[in-house]
């Protein structure tokens, strides 16, 4: 195969470049794929409503935003950060039990709160929560960075954080009065009608993509998660690079939380095991949202746009097969498929791109 | 050689996607009979052995084995018949023991075999490929790659192979397991079994075979007497054009201060500590066989391999480096020699893999400049014959020898002073491999200080201007120009000592 011989191809239209680069199992499997969705969304009544689309973004916004910071750690070639649930209850038991705090009671007792009482407590359990969630981050991130297997790394930092949070709150439902100064997070909506969780949704997805793309720190993302001996060796090591992505996923499961506090003004350190996508479990509908979105589990390969095109792309099935009666179990085996084929599907294609070799 | 050819191919044609690899080529090989399969890389070689081999079998044409039509579905149907390839990538496992290595398969064997009777069975097999002395039931892991290599080849003809083929045997090895494996094949001929031989290394190929097949381009030509041939006509068979002299002229320069002075480096796998300096404007050659020390001399010289202890004096500083950024950031660039593991990043794009190493210089503020990136990259594919409009393409759909001149090419970026390459032209083929040679001899003219570590005896001969040798982890002496003959540099590497009492170069032609 001489490389003379590759027809560079820019003279062909859409279809036939799609059929160049593409195996017919793959355009076969992707067509059959988008038959069933493109029919389940025409005749699902109430699915293609302006307030049932808000809703589906809205519903991906909190596993998406974790999700996008965990595409930080996978595309860096670090796997997963197993501990997400765990940072986040950590964070929400931290975030809820400042928002509780007698001291917040600023102002006459008995008198309603002020704005700014109410925005300076919001902020000071704002800021512990995140300076909590990046050491937490930081210290999974250097033990990953020295050399630790991740999944044995965050296995344990998931039982030392669970461990922490559980013990602080005595395993209770801490909760705080409204009005509180997150609730503007939680359910507001600045723009219209559309959440405020949304709005920061599409923020971070946007400002994830661009980093990624456009930063040096970006590029060294995919450099070290593409081969991390070829990191090593052009100077971009690893141990830092392990860091910055676990405080990147950390402080995004903070924020959720944070988010979720307020939607909710309380915590458990359950809430993250229990109350998200069809299966209840945070870790694992982030990770599978990773994989939908056919990130290399490798590293460096993907992009947190592939993320959030998951996430909103299994918000939408979840939402299609509620509104059809579904029952949870469906919904998790619907989701189960969904990464079984997005897993082959992206095999199929990547394994076809290098068939040139 | 009989009448009937054993195994023979017509006009067969294969094609991936929009690449054609074989176009209505043709081979042949008779009984008994070591047949030379060459071709530049992306010739058609390996796609040629997999399809003999059964690995492939999309293709069109006709295969006839023993006078009979076949078209083998597996690998496994046509072992059954008796072709046997040995891959270039081992397939041993490293944790079991070399008997049990040569009876993976398991046939032939009895239901329970105890370890002694595995040992006793593979013998004959080890001493038929020149490993009568090791121990059948020892680790694998114990062995060199060569010896490795050979065990791999006794579980073939365990199985009574009547063609075996051999892709690339040599490629990793030094100089004392490639004459093994050269004899084995001799051994092999004289039993009558056929030897298909794909090597880039036109020595071996000489000395071995006794015809010889040129792919270019997916089409073959019709198989010569290698005695008919000489390495000049063969490699214009394979180019289709004449090559020239393929290592460039040394020019006169003169030595005055050295650019790096090593002192006392003492990188793990080496019995003593090292010394030597470094000028600008020279070629250093790093002489020694696979196990010599050459390569961890140059990984701790570039901070990427373990040292003991030691100094680098360089631009009046004194350090030692214990990782790549150290030297890196000082302008000293290190190639090493397994390009798939830490010189390329095979899944992302050309132009990331030649920005790798100089991001700082290619961002402000931690933003990268996509236009500077794009000029200092066109530039640098550009020196290395790299078409630029390659540049968004993953470096993995890249034949070998554009591999590596990506994995070299990405170090320009950084400007470097000074720039160690371990085996610079390793499973690159012949074309690429002269161009890898200008390049490096037109840095060096420019001012760079080079520093080549290789096992191939021409290269290190004919591309270094000065040569220091190793033997075993041990420093064994420097040649200069007048002195780098091929008699002086094998006897230094391979028995310096004079331990085996008979003349080096005897034993090696």
């Amino acid at each position: 195969m001489t490389d003379a011989t590759v027809n560079t191809g820019n003279n062909l239209n859409l279809i036939q470049r799609i059929r160049r680069d593409y195996s017919p199992l793959v355009i076969g499997m992707v067509g059959l794929f988008l038959v069933v969705f493109v029919a389940g969304a025409v005749f699902t009544d109430d699915f293609l409503t302006w307030f049932n689309v808000k809703t589906i973004i809205r519903d991906a916004a909190l596993v998406g935003i974790m999700a996008i910071g965990l595409t930080f750690v996978t595309l860096s070639g670090n796997f997963f950060l197993l501990s997400m649930k765990e940072i986040a209850a950590l964070s929400i038991i931290c975030f809820a039990t400042l928002m509780s705090a007698d001291w917040n009671q600023w102002g006459t007792v008995g008198a309603d709160p002020t704005t700014w009482s109410l925005t300076m407590t919001f902020l000071v359990a704002f800021v512990a929560t995140m300076i909590i969630a990046t050491i937490a981050g930081a210290l999974q991130g250097a033990l990953i960075g020295l050399g630790g297997n991740p999944i044995v790394v965050t296995l344990g930092a998931a039982g030392l954080f669970f461990g922490i949070g559980s013990w602080w709150s005595d395993n209770l439902v801490v909760s705080y009065r409204r009005p509180h100064g997150a609730e503007w997070l939680g359910t507001g909506s600045f723009i219209g009608d559309i959440p405020n969780i949304t709005v920061a949704f599409i923020i971070i997805a946007v400002v994830a993509e661009l980093t990624l793309r456009y930063t040096t720190f970006g590029r060294q993302v995919y450099l070290v998660g593409a081969n991390r001996a070829a990191g090593r060796a052009t100077g971009h090591e690893n141990f830092g690079m392990a860091i910055k992505c676990c405080i990147i996923a950390s402080v995004c499961a903070a924020f959720v939380a944070v988010a979720f506090s307020g939607q909710v003004s309380s915590a458990h350190v359950n809430y993250f095991s229990s109350e998200f996508g069809s299966s209840g479990d945070m870790t694992i509908m982030v990770i599978a949202i990773v994989m939908v979105g056919g990130n290399s589990i490798m590293g460096g390969y993907g992009s947190t746009l592939r993320t959030s095109l998951g996430a909103i792309f299994i918000s939408s099935i979840d939402n299609m097969m509620v509104l059809n009666g579904f029952n949870s179990g469906a919904r998790v085996l619907a989701v189960g498929l969904m990464i079984v084929f997005s897993i082959i599907v992206f095999a199929l294609v990547r394994r076809g791109s290098r068939a040139v070799e | 050689m009989a009448d009937q050819p054993l195994l023979r191919l017509t006009d067969i044609s294969r094609h991936y996607g929009a690449i054609q690899a074989l176009k209505g080529a043709a081979f042949e090989i008779g009984r008994g009979e070591v047949m030379g399969l060459v071709g530049e890389n992306g010739a058609g070689k390996s796609t040629m052995v997999k399809i003999i081999g059964g690995f492939d079998t999309g293709f069109t044409g006709e295969y006839f084995y023993d006078g009979e039509v076949r078209h083998f579905p597996s690998p496994t149907a046509a072992e059954q018949v008796g072709i046997a390839i040995a891959q270039q990538e081992l397939s041993l496992i490293p944790t079991m023991s070399v008997a049990e290595n040569i009876f993976l398969a398991g046939d032939g064997v009895p239901q329970i075999a105890s370890r002694k009777t595995l040992a006793k069975m593979a013998k004959p097999f080890l001493e038929e490929v020149g490993l009568g002395h090791v121990d059948p039931l020892r680790s694998t892991t114990r062995l060199s790659v060569g010896e490795q290599h050979l065990v791999e080849v006794a579980r073939l003809i365990a199985h009574n192979p009547q063609v075996l083929i051999l892709d690339e045997p040599t490629a990793a090895l030094g100089e004392t397991d490639s004459i093994r494996i050269l004899d084995m094949v001799n051994r092999l001929k004289e039993a009558g079994k056929s030897v298909i031989y794909v090597s880039h290394r036109m020595d071996e190929i000489f000395k071995i075979c006794d015809r010889i097949t040129v792919l270019r381009d997916g089409e073959s030509q019709a198989p010569r007497a290698a005695a008919d041939m000489d390495v000049n006509s063969l490699v214009e068979m394979m180019l289709g054009f004449e090559l020239g002299d393929m290592y460039p002229a040394r020019k006169p320069f003169s030595r005055t201060e050295p650019v790096l002075k090593v002192r006392d480096l003492w990188p793990d796998g080496i019995i003593e500590p090292i010394s030597f300096d470094v000028y600008p404007g020279e070629i250093l050659g790093l002489a020694g066989q696979l196990g010599s020390g050459t390569s961890e001399i140059l990984g701790a010289m570039a901070g990427s391999t373990k040292t003991r202890g030691g100094k680098l004096h360089y631009k009046g500083e004194e350090f030692l480096p214990t990782r790549p950024k150290d030297t890196i950031r000082r302008g000293i660039a290190y190639c090493s020699e397994d390009r798939k593991h830490d010189g390329l990043f095979l899944g992302r794009p050309i132009m990331e893999n030649l920005s790798a190493p100089s991001l700082e210089t290619i961002s402000s503020k931690g933003f990268l400049n996509g236009t500077k990136e794009l000029s200092t990259t066109t530039e640098n594919a550009v020196k290395f014959t790299v078409d630029p409009k390659r540049l968004p393409q993953e470096a993995g759909v890249l034949s070998g020898g554009n591999q590596q001149k990506v994995a070299l090419g990405k170090w320009l970026s950084i400007s470097p002073d000074v720039i160690l390459v371990n085996e610079p032209t390793r499973g690159v083929d012949v074309g690429a491999r002269a161009e890898i040679y200008q390049i490096l001899r037109d840095l060096a003219d420019q001012g760079a200080a080079i520093v080549v570590a290789s096992t191939d005896i021409q290269e290190i001969t004919n591309l270094p201007d000065r040569i220091v040798s190793f033997y075993r982890g041990v420093q064994i002496g420097e040649l200069q120009l007048d002195d780098m003959t091929s008699a002086n540099i094998l006897e230094q590497i391979t028995d310096p000592f004079h331990e085996a009492g008979i003349a080096v170069s005897e034993k090696a032609s």
